[in-house]
């Protein structure tokens, strides 16, 4: 039972994770992201997109098209984020309307996108695009260790992707000079100026990152939970990884914690559901327990909370 | 010296710079900037734009359609597009009235539900009730609950620093899944997998009423909905408690030292905006609807954030708003058996508008540059 658990916890915490690092990336340099939850949405549609239209040119049972579609919704995360960060930053919107906007607008086309295609292309009216399971592997001695062996049983070769990920985007974001602007441009974007740097350059930058990573994070969700891209995407994912992020006072490693946390907390729901016998109905309760969890947690850790000072404020040359 | 008196040779620039008009020009020039991108879209796609366009206004009632169905035409369309336009209005007054005041509902739909949810088990069922007790019962019920989930999301932002947003998407999730056990295990109607419909004397929708030769819906609470936005715009710009939401909106320190008290007020919009949340659920579940859907939160809560937007938070302008996207959104099945245009485009078309309006003030700056130079 706590090998379900594990495998499926971290199969839900991993992409959650990556997205909710997008999230960081855009507010850590001062832009509010409440748009992940269109981001990811839109990352995931791209992905699909690729596996419709060229996945049938590779051969039958390769795993390359599956790889390449999450390039593919990284491109298309961060192409769709260059439009909220054009609304962010260049047309000065509030960044919380345009998160919004940027949400609404994305399930709209996608969902318009997916059906016209599938009329206009495959001749049924579907809103779903097929694209697969993904494949699962297990490390042979790994596995065998009581207990933590789990993480090594049967688990989403995207997991590798995300770790790796995790690596490269917390090294730039702490030790690399375009991380320290970054986080200097949600903090002091005046000093940032100061010192010669383009602090609307930066921002835009990490804008797009954030969008990357959304979509590597949505097409994941896409895979694991469903094996296809339709609207039902759209479960508020982005809104989670968004609270995932504050819970972890906008710092990559305790949001990993809050993510493994709401991961584990949902499979830990599923599997005790399972355990007790209960109806199927009785899921709907378990499923509260990431957010229930969630809140009790905040009443007791966000007292020292701090956000990127400049966080939601639009760049003013002028101001003091 | 600023030449203000140098007039633009261009009216378009005039009309579209001058501050005084701003306010109505900006957005009508995004909604029309919007259907021409939106009728470009559909040209591309092969179909015909204005068909298209037309359909959605016959669809939603705006417009005549070419026939009607016994005891139907463009009346009883139009009845059916106000009575989804109140919890809209309702919904839109709540996000607005908290952004007003610095804070953002996201909560909306999660208030919308549990109000309704209460509402419905508690007055929708007893259907032997004078209507216009339950009526009155039924509205109230959803007052007081929205206001206090408003209100613990407000209590949770000043007592524990928790963010609004993160609590009441929190908060959207419990409620969905809670209220959906509920439904699922007590109130499931067999047949249609919601819950059972609540009776006639409670709903805040008269179904049926003959008008000379229309069998249509008299949605009672658009006129009370109308009133409620007249009021807010009163209430928002000519009281004192107005003045200090906006305070607080604008700058929450500078507030304090003006004698504010902040909190108290934080706590006290959010009960207000979750109040009008609250309306919003029984116009909705109990007006509109006589149901709910297990495991679904409406797209209400969330497309008023933008209705609300496209209105600049103004009461009055929010009317307006909800009234066109309510147009756009309600067309949809309508345009697409005209036009073969797939109905999903009309959301589609209401999220240009909002992309447009989110750039409204970049291009009231533009503009109004123009403007003081003269046009040059």
């Amino acid at each position: 039972m706590y090998k379900t658990i594990i495998i499926d916890g971290l199969a839900f915490a991993l992409p959650l994770l990556i997205i909710a690092i997008g999230g960081i990336y855009s507010e850590r340099s001062g832009v509010t992201n409440l748009a992940l939850e269109g981001l990811l949405g839109f990352g995931a549609f791209s992905g699909a997109l690729f596996i419709v239209f060229l996945g049938g040119h590779f051969s039958q049972n390769s795993n390359i098209p599956i790889y390449l579609s999450i390039i593919m919704a990284a491109l298309g995360g961060a192409l769709y984020a260059t439009l909220f960060a054009l609304l962010c930053i260049k047309f000065k919107s509030n960044q919380v309307i345009a998160g919004v906007v940027i949400n609404i607008l994305s399930q709209a086309i996608t969902t318009f996108l997916t059906r016209q295609i599938n009329q206009n292309f495959f001749e049924q009216p579907s809103d779903k695009f097929q694209i697969g399971v993904f494949p699962r592997i297990s490390i042979p001695v790994l596995k065998d260790i009581p207990i933590i062996g789990a993480v090594f049983d049967n688990f989403y070769t995207f997991n590798i992707i995300i770790i790796a990920l995790l690596a490269v985007t917390w090294y730039l974001l702490y030790k690399s000079a375009f991380g320290m602007h970054l986080r200097a441009c949600g903090d002091n974007p005046q000093a940032v100026d100061a010192a010669g740097i383009d602090v609307e350059k930066v921002r835009f930058k990490a804008v797009v990152l954030s969008g990357a990573l959304s979509g590597v994070g949505g097409i994941c969700f896409a895979y694991s939970i469903s094996a296809n891209f339709s609207p039902a995407i759209y479960m508020g994912y982005g809104y989670l990884a968004i609270a995932a992020l504050i819970f972890g006072n906008w710092k990559i490693m305790p949001t990993f914690v809050a993510c493994l946390i709401f991961g584990f907390a949902r499979s830990g729901g599923n599997e005790l559901a399972k355990f007790l016998q209960l109806s199927s109905s009785y899921l709907d309760l378990t499923m509260t327990l990431p957010y229930i969890l969630t809140l009790l947690l905040l009443i007791f850790f966000s007292k020292r909370n701090r956000a990127p000072r400049a966080l939601g404020e639009i760049y003013d040359k002028g101001k003091r | 010296m600023p030449n203000k008196t140098v007039k633009n040779k261009n009216p378009i620039f005039n009309l579209l710079g001058n501050p005084k008009y701003q306010f109505i020009s900006i957005p009508i020039f995004a909604v029309i900037i919007s259907l021409i991108l939106s009728a470009i879209i559909i040209f591309l796609l092969g179909q015909n734009p204005i068909l298209a366009l037309k359909g959605l206004m016959q669809g939603a009632g705006a417009l005549p359609k070419d026939n009607y169905a016994a005891y139907q035409g463009q009346v009883t369309d139009f009845m059916e597009t106000l009575d989804i336009m109140t919890p809209m209005l309702f919904a839109a007054l709540a996000v607005s009235i908290a952004m007003k005041g610095g804070l953002f509902n996201i909560g909306v739909s999660g208030q919308m539900l549990i109000s309704g949810f209460v509402a419905t088990i508690t007055i929708g069922y007893a259907k032997e009730l004078n209507p216009f007790i339950s009526k009155t019962l039924v509205v109230i019920i959803g007052i007081i609950l929205g206001s206090l989930v408003g209100a613990l999301i407000g209590f949770l932002k000043v007592k524990f620093n928790i963010s609004e947003v993160v609590s009441s998407i929190m908060l959207n999730y419990i409620f969905q899944y809670v209220i959906s056990f509920f439904i699922i295990t007590q109130y499931v109607d067999p047949v249609t997998r919601q819950s059972r419909v609540i009776g006639e004397n409670a709903r805040l929708t008269l179904m049926n009423v003959e008008i000379g030769p229309y069998k249509m819906r008299i949605p009672i609470f658009f006129v009370i909905a109308i009133l409620v936005a007249i009021f807010m715009h009163f209430y928002m710009n000519r009281t004192d408690q107005g003045f200090e939401i906006s305070a607080i909106g604008l700058n929450q320190n500078a507030a304090l030292y003006a004698g504010i008290k902040v909190n108290h007020r934080i706590i006290m919009i959010m009960a207000i905006s979750g109040a009008l949340a609250g309306l919003a659920g029984v116009t909705f579940y109990l007006g509109y609807r006589a149901s709910i859907f297990p495991n679904q939160l409406s797209s209400i809560g969330f497309d008023s954030i933008a209705v609300s937007l496209l209105g600049n938070n103004n009461p009055i302008g929010i009317i307006f708003s909800s009234l066109l996207i309510t147009i756009i959104d309600r067309g949809g099945t309508y345009m697409r058996s005209v036009s073969g245009v797939e109905q999903e485009i009309a959301a589609v078309i209401s999220g240009i508008i909002l992309l447009f309006s989110a750039m409204s003030s970049y291009m009231k700056e533009v503009f109004g540059a123009r403007y003081r130079k003269g046009g040059k």
